[in-house]
């Protein structure tokens, strides 16, 4: 790739010679294919002097009637997939298909916080590995993510969830996980909007602090991945809708179910054989997978969001309460984003609800009563692919060649980057993975349930 | 927020009712194979379709009763009346708790 030229970023002393030959070989690249540019400084000061147009930042592709692997869904979940398939293990010839548009689904519907204190040592291991991935990827990818790491508190407003917060911070210490629980007035510190006083209906007892947490901007995770994936040499497929996935050998009609294996995709654009193909869909996850006869404990759940108008910063860090069924985190534009827990009602449906709405501002009010004459924006709502364990479902199936990454119910933005890692790894050595191994389809029927409900999510 | 057609109480607001998921029936625990448990216990239809699901009139008439709901567009279909024969069950007050058969936890035809 003529773009190797831009070792200069890193040789900064030497940059002023090092980008007149950056700007010829980009000149002479350009004429040839109007093809991958490195953001920095440099480029940004160059594009702006001679106003040249920025290329797109991945391609369109003619559909090709075979690929090695299929990819069902563009989020950062189908895109880290692919750009790990392509930069870790070389398999470059990979399809990603998505009904809508990249990152149009859960990744741009999602609250953008990422963590890893989570309940179960598996969990744990887990999200912290997506963590270390957030922390890199502004280089990994070269674009900006605004990974802003301002840490994150979980508060407890009773005995009980005091416990359960003791317990969490236990959990990830013995992980190496930076977890504690604070009182308070170390809570009031933090943030010092919040109501810490006896007054509240549900008083604020105490917290779990977990420094490393933060928010991310999760339109560029999607498009930084789509990008790199893009330059690798994966196939980015918009608006391409899988209307069955082929089998032959299995069971069920069609050679569907268990037994058989994935000889390809049809979908509106046509048929492609494929002898792998991936679902990392949410929302559509089960129906996805039913297409190749696969059923997977799932229910479909929409979760609804809301934001703000923008204010001066106040909010230093992610607040979040399980009890109140409400987490929010200021942006850098200053508006205040809400998320809630799951809606009640099993539906494929993303209309908001005004009991949302009203719920949502009790919740909040009492939290901050400061914020009373805030006026939301705009709500939201997005679909949650909710299993009964409340962690997701990973790796191989009953059918040869089709393999899920769903299910990730109202967390799944934050452990995108390792789920593509690790389902890339999959794909291309055919062996589970050590770090995914407890989220297998099996585990319903041997009930080995990983039980992350504790905290995964606000909803209980 | 819905209005559940509950087959005594008449349209009630959603938070009055708990939605239990798709109705399937138990299978007989005494030849269940494990499989046959996980299934009962975790799997679910989960169409964007019609769907018949079990209800709770919790703040009403604490009733049990199956409903069928899009779950796209979030209709009802058919709702039952009071006194209605589905399947081989009529919808009458089930005591909560009380073993036996749910009311129209069988799939029939409706009128």
């Amino acid at each position: 790739m003529a773009l190797n030229t831009c070792h200069i970023d890193t040789a900064i002393p030497a940059a002023s010679t090092l980008d007149f030959f950056y700007t010829l070989a980009m000149v002479s690249f350009r004429r040839s294919n109007p093809g991958p540019v490195r953001y920095s400084a440099g480029t940004l000061a160059k594009k702006g002097l001679s106003g040249d147009d920025w290329p797109r930042v991945w391609r369109d592709h003619e559909l090709k009637s075979t690929y090695d692997v299929v990819i069902i869904g563009g989020g950062v979940h189908g895109l880290a997939t692919a750009y790990y398939l392509a930069t870790n293990h070389g398999i470059t010839n990979v399809a990603v298909l998505d009904k809508g548009y990249l990152g149009g689904g859960g990744s741009g519907r999602n609250t953008a916080i990422v963590r890893s204190n989570y309940l179960t040592p598996e969990g744990v291991a887990f999200y912290d590995r997506s963590l270390t991935l957030y922390n890199s990827m502004a280089a990994d990818l070269n674009i900006n993510v605004m990974f802003s790491e301002r840490g994150h508190m979980t508060l407890a407003h009773t005995d009980s969830a005091l416990r359960t917060m003791h317990w969490r911070a236990e959990v990830n210490k013995l992980q190496g996980i930076d977890s504690s629980v604070i009182d308070p007035q170390e809570v009031k510190k933090l943030a010092p909007s919040l109501d810490v006083s006896s007054h509240p209906r549900y008083p604020i007892l105490g917290a779990l602090h977990h420094p490393p947490g933060g928010i991310i901007r999760h339109d560029a995770v999607v498009w930084g991945y789509a990008r790199g994936a893009d330059h690798a040499g994966v196939h980015l497929h918009q608006k391409t809708e899988v209307l069955d996935i082929l089998c032959e050998g299995g069971e069920l009609a069609d050679g569907k179910g268990a037994g058989g294996k994935v000889t390809g995709v049809r979908t509106n654009r046509g048929d492609i054989s494929a002898p792998i193909v991936v679902n990392c869909t949410a929302g559509w996850g089960s129906l996805i997978s039913n297409m190749a006869g696969v059923k997977l404990p799932i229910n479909t759940h929409p979760l609804e969001a809301a934001v703000t108008e923008p204010v001066k910063v106040f909010l230093p860090t992610v607040v979040v309460s399980g009890s109140l069924h409400v987490y929010v985190s200021q942006t850098d534009r200053g508006e205040l984003v809400f998320g809630a827990s799951v809606d009640p009602l099993a539906t494929y449906s993303m209309r908001g609800s005004l009991s949302f709405t009203e719920e949502l501002a009790g919740h909040i009010l009492e939290l901050m009563p400061g914020i009373s004459k805030m006026r939301l924006l705009r709500q939201w709502a997005g679909l949650c692919d909710m299993t009964p364990d409340y962690s997701p479902i990973m790796g191989f199936t009953p059918v040869e060649g089709h393999l899920t990454d769903v299910g990730w119910g109202t967390y799944g933005f934050k452990a995108g980057p390792v789920s593509g890692e690790q389902m890339a790894e999959c794909i291309a050595t055919q062996q589970t993975p050590k770090l995914i191994a407890p989220f297998k389809l099996s585990r319903f029927e041997t009930g080995e349930l990983v039980g992350e409900k504790g905290a995964a999510a606000v909803g209980h | 927020m819905l209005l559940v057609p509950c087959p005594n109480c008449g349209p009630r607001n959603q938070s009055d009712l708990r939605l239990l998921g798709a109705a399937v029936p138990r299978p007989n625990p005494n030849t269940a194979t494990r499989a046959e448990w996980g299934e009962y216990l975790y799997l679910r239809e989960n169409p964007a379709d019609w769907l018949q699901e079990t209800w709770y009139c919790r703040a009403g008439c604490r009733t049990y009763f199956t409903l069928e709901r899009h779950q796209a567009t979030n209709e009802f279909r058919n709702p039952p009346m009071p006194g209605d024969k589905v399947g081989n069950s009529t919808y009458t007050t089930i005591t909560v708790g009380s073993s036996g058969k749910q009311a129209g936890a069988n799939e029939g035809d409706r009128k």
